[in-house]
């Protein structure tokens, strides 16, 4: 794998993703420091609110709402989706009680990755394959010799293009399991 | 998204479904239930009701009020009672969730050993000593009941005994109470506690100024100011000194 891709695609992938974790962990120990524990227990609300709001864009990429400009609504579904997840990872917190929202929690944070895949790696890799391939091919290299130049990052692509179809998928299952919890919410919790 | 992977989907999905109506406990209860209600673990609606949550009716069932602290569920006598007298005989109503939660990881969010006395009868809430007993220092042995007119319902400190009636505690004298209440007695003190007052200092400040009966220091001096006196049987003396008219120095 060449340095560019590392530095300029990985790097700042993973520094989001760790970014989300560092935030859930600072955001964790607050809430505990300043004993608000409760205001953790209620940003599932805001957060699954911010998460079904952010697939505004999904409908519109689909087609099934034609209003808006597409730039803008991706831009508030990476937004809301980030935010919304940071809001439910600080709403399981690290307590362990029950099996179906971990569950829902570990497809939310699957399908997170795989959405910062979309954004930050496949498009950008993608082209800088390619790109790779141009710049060899114009120094007059074989066509062997430029597909052995170019394996790693090929094969990291490729991995990364499967990684993405797992987006859709897992959000149904995540979805499912939310739906799940929050129903179970419903019928045993004393709202008033 | 292919038909093979929405048949899998779909499969997993009904599989969890499954297993959380034959293992609520675990796939949807917040936590371990105590151990008294462990034989419950699966059965939610033994005490919940659906959408209103945990209904005090249903605790009744099996925890009559009337039994509380006395008989256990099984009719069998309380063997070792958490409280010294029975209470919950003496409550205005049953609303069992104001103080009582199950599963572990509720319970963590509820404040625990807090108990509002206001869902006691008015009779029984004043009279404190049914329930507490009182502190073995000195000042409490000798008081019998009207806790509240320096302990609030809310909490046993701070109390509201007003240590100004007979002397302030200014930035002078913030100090730990045994520094003039020595053993926990707070029926007695002593001002020579610290190295600001020895008893030879204070001896000679008041011969000098004619005054023989210095024992009971607050008595005329109800603060740090050395100026401030206040004799009693008379009226403020103001601003003086020892038996001397301020008008005289």
């Amino acid at each position: 794998m060449t340095n560019n891709l590392w530095r300029n695609h990985i790097l700042p992938f993973t520094l989001l993703v760790g970014l989300l974790g560092v935030a859930t962990l600072v955001g964790d120990y607050l809430l505990h420091r300043f004993n608000l524990v409760w205001i953790g227990r209620y940003l599932g609300i805001p957060g699954t609110l911010l998460i079904i709001g952010s697939l505004i864009y999904s409908l519109r990429k689909r087609k099934m709402i034609t209003s808006g400009n597409m730039k803008s609504w991706l831009s508030m579904h990476e937004v809301g989706t980030w935010l919304g997840s940071l809001m439910v990872l600080l709403h399981a917190g690290i307590h362990f009680n029950a099996i179906l929202p971990w569950l829902a929690t570990v497809a939310m944070g699957v399908n997170v990755i795989s959405g910062m895949v979309g954004k930050l790696l496949l498009g950008r890799s993608r082209e800088h394959v390619l790109g790779q391939r141009d710049h060899y091919q114009l120094r007059g290299m074989s066509k062997e010799d430029i597909e052995r130049a170019v394996f790693w990052d090929a094969v990291t692509l490729d991995a990364m293009t499967k990684w993405r179809k797992v987006h859709i998928p897992i959000f149904i299952v995540f979805a499912v399991l939310a739906l799940g919890h929050i129903i179970s919410i419903f019928l045993f919790w004393g709202w008033v | 998204m292919s038909r093979t992977l929405k048949w899998i989907l779909a499969a997993n999905l009904i599989v969890l479904a499954i297993l959380a109506f034959v293992y609520p406990h675990l796939m949807v209860g917040p936590g371990k239930l105590i151990p008294g209600h462990a034989k419950l673990e699966s059965d939610c609606f033994a005490c919940h009701a659906a959408f209103t949550g945990a209904e005090s009716q249903r605790c009744v069932s099996c925890h009559k009020p009337e039994e509380i602290g006395k008989l256990t569920t099984t009719g069998l006598p309380v063997q070792n009672p958490l409280t010294s007298t029975p209470f919950h005989q003496k409550l205005i109503s049953s609303d069992c969730i104001a103080c009582h939660s199950d599963h572990a990881g509720v319970k963590r969010f509820r404040p625990t050993g807090q108990f509002n006395h206001r869902l006691l009868e008015k009779a029984t809430r004043d009279e404190c000593q049914g329930c507490h007993k009182s502190p073995k220092d000195s000042l409490h042995q000798q008081i019998t009941g009207n806790c509240s007119q320096c302990h609030s319902q809310d909490k046993w400190t701070p109390a509201t005994f007003d240590h100004a009636k007979y002397f302030e505690l200014d930035r002078d004298h913030n100090v730990k109470c045994a520094t003039c209440h020595v053993r926990d007695d707070y029926s007695r003190y002593t001002c020579y506690g610290c190295h600001e007052h020895s008893q030879q200092k204070i001896r000679r400040e008041h011969i000098e100024e004619g005054i023989r009966d210095f024992d009971n220091c607050v008595e005329c001096h109800k603060n740090a100011d050395e100026h401030d006196i206040r004799m009693p049987g008379r009226e403020r003396e103001g601003k003086r000194k020892h038996g001397r008219k301020q008008d005289d120095d």
